[in-house]
Formats: C-alpha cells, sequence, structure tokens
C-alpha cells in the first residue's frame, strides 16, 4: 500500500474506534494496533526506510535487526507499536483485570505514534 | 482461558459488531468476527478435551502468561490451552467433526484478514455476506455443542 492508502485505512478504523464503549477494551486495543501499524507504514514508507509492499506487521514478527534499523528510523513510533502489541496477550486474549485502563493506554500509544509521523 | 470467559469476549463482540457498519467499519466489523469466532473454538476445543482450559493467556505459540505466585503474570512455557488462531499452532491431535467444521468456517473468515485489512483490497457485500455467514456457523456449532 501506498503511503497515503496506509492513512486513509488508519484513519477510517481511528473513526471507528469511536464508536467503541469504554468496556469495548478488546477491541480498542485492536484497533490502536491495526491503526498505529497503518500510520507507522505510512511514515516508514515516507520517509524511505521501507519500501510500499514491504509492510511491517506486528514488531515482534521483524527479525531483530530490522527492528533495531526501523527503530532508528522512528525511534518512538516503533516501540509505541511494540507496547500496543504486548497488551494482547492479558487484556485481548486474556481475562485480566484492568481492561479499560490498557485501552485508553493503547489509544495514548497510538497518539505517540501519529504525533510520531507530524512531527517529521 | 475458562470456556466461561470466551463465552463471556463472544457475547462483547458480538454486541459491538452489531453497533458497526459492516462496510465502513469493515476493519472493526471484521477484526471482532475474528476475535469471537476464535474464542469460540476455544471454548469448543475446551469443551471438547482437546485443549486445556487454563487461566493462561496466549502470546505466541507454546508460550503463555501464566499467573505467579505474588499474582503477577510472567511468560512460560505450557502446554497447548489457547490458540491464537485457528492453525496457530496447528494441533496434533484428534477434533471432533463439528469442531472441525467450526475450524474451517474460521478459516473462510480469515481468508480475507491480510487482503481486506492490510493491504487495501476493498470490503464487498459479497466479503461481509461470506464472513456473517461463517460466523453464524461457527458460533451456532458452538451453542449446540455447549447445550447438548
Amino acid at each position: 500500500m501506498q503511503p497515503q492508502e496506509h492513512e486513509a485505512a488508519a484513519q477510517r478504523i481511528e473513526n471507528s474506534l469511536r464508536k467503541c464503549r469504554p468496556d469495548d477494551h478488546e477491541i480498542t486495543i485492536e484497533g490502536a494496533m491495526l491503526a498505529g501499524s497503518h500510520r507507522l507504514n505510512a511514515h516508514l514508507h515516507r520517509i524511505g526506510a521501507s519500501q510500499p509492499g514491504d509492510d511491517v506487521l506486528h514488531t515482534y514478527l521483524l527479525v531483530v535487526n530490522e527492528l533495531r534499523r526501523l527503530t532508528v528510523a522512528d525511534p518512538l513510533a516503533v516501540p509505541a507499536l511494540s507496547a500496543i502489541e504486548d497488551l494482547r496477550p492479558a487484556f485481548v486474549r486474556g481475562a485480566q483485570p484492568g481492561g479499560q485502563e490498557a485501552a485508553q493506554r493503547a489509544l495514548a500509544l497510538l497518539e505517540v505514534i501519529r504525533a510520531s509521523a507530524r512531527a517529521r | 482461558m475458562q470456556i466461561a470467559d470466551h463465552m463471556h469476549k463472544v457475547s462483547k463482540l458480538e454486541q459491538l459488531r452489531a453497533r458497526l457498519d459492516p462496510l465502513s467499519d469493515f476493519e472493526l466489523w471484521f477484526w471482532a468476527a475474528m476475535m469471537g469466532g476464535t474464542h469460540a473454538v476455544n471454548a469448543a476445543l475446551h469443551h471438547a478435551g482437546v485443549t486445556l482450559a487454563v487461566d493462561a493467556y496466549a502470546t505466541q505459540p507454546g508460550v503463555y502468561l501464566v499467573r505467579q505466585s505474588d499474582g503477577e503474570l510472567a511468560p512460560a512455557f505450557a502446554a497447548l490451552g489457547d490458540v491464537l488462531h485457528v492453525g496457530r499452532p496447528v494441533i496434533d491431535a484428534p477434533v471432533p467433526p463439528d469442531v472441525s467444521r467450526m475450524m474451517h468456517a474460521m478459516e473462510r473468515i480469515e481468508a480475507h484478514r491480510d487482503p481486506c485489512v492490510r493491504q487495501g483490497h476493498p470490503p464487498t457485500q459479497q466479503i461481509v455476506d461470506t464472513c456473517e455467514q461463517a460466523l453464524g456457523e461457527c458460533l451456532a456449532l458452538l451453542n449446540r455443542r455447549l447445550s447438548e
């Protein structure tokens, strides 16, 4: 996908997230991850750190050296996406208490990703 | 997770899906269907005794967050409890025919995940209908199993 296509997809997901309620914490975390990955890929493509078609799906699926390289390219957004992903086992797949707070953290991390793209 | 916890998640995700527009909110509508169906499959696998219903949360195949004596969660190797997705990991054990049908239904849904959510393929009403039908089949099979 081209950067503008990633951004349009992220915007759609962010619009849908506004329909979620506080107790929809599972999909809020997942939506933040999906929108965040589109925002990150758009930014990485725009700055030439990755090419369209060579997208980050999950940071934990990257080879360690590639994760390090992309973290140099965007030292705020890559760790932020990782932090959203780290919320999934306990609060999305699991039943750990504190899901609503975790969802708010995911949205705050999504804003970090958005802000990082805007700042460069 | 325990079967009751999976069922609670299914119920929440189905209520959410009802508030979303299948086309304009496709990404989250689809993702909620995929998550709900996966919880349903996990509940059925536990019910059939194929996988363990334990309070351990999947991080990657073979690794789960497990509660420690101090109440905190920590990653550890563990026997197969919840699957992340159908096929991840592959289940190396006999699966009852109705649960196998549930898993095939989920594969029909998951076939649209990367094209439509990650690669920009526009969703269509036909895709929505396919996913809705497959999830309906999956949930109906689970309800039948749990009610017998």
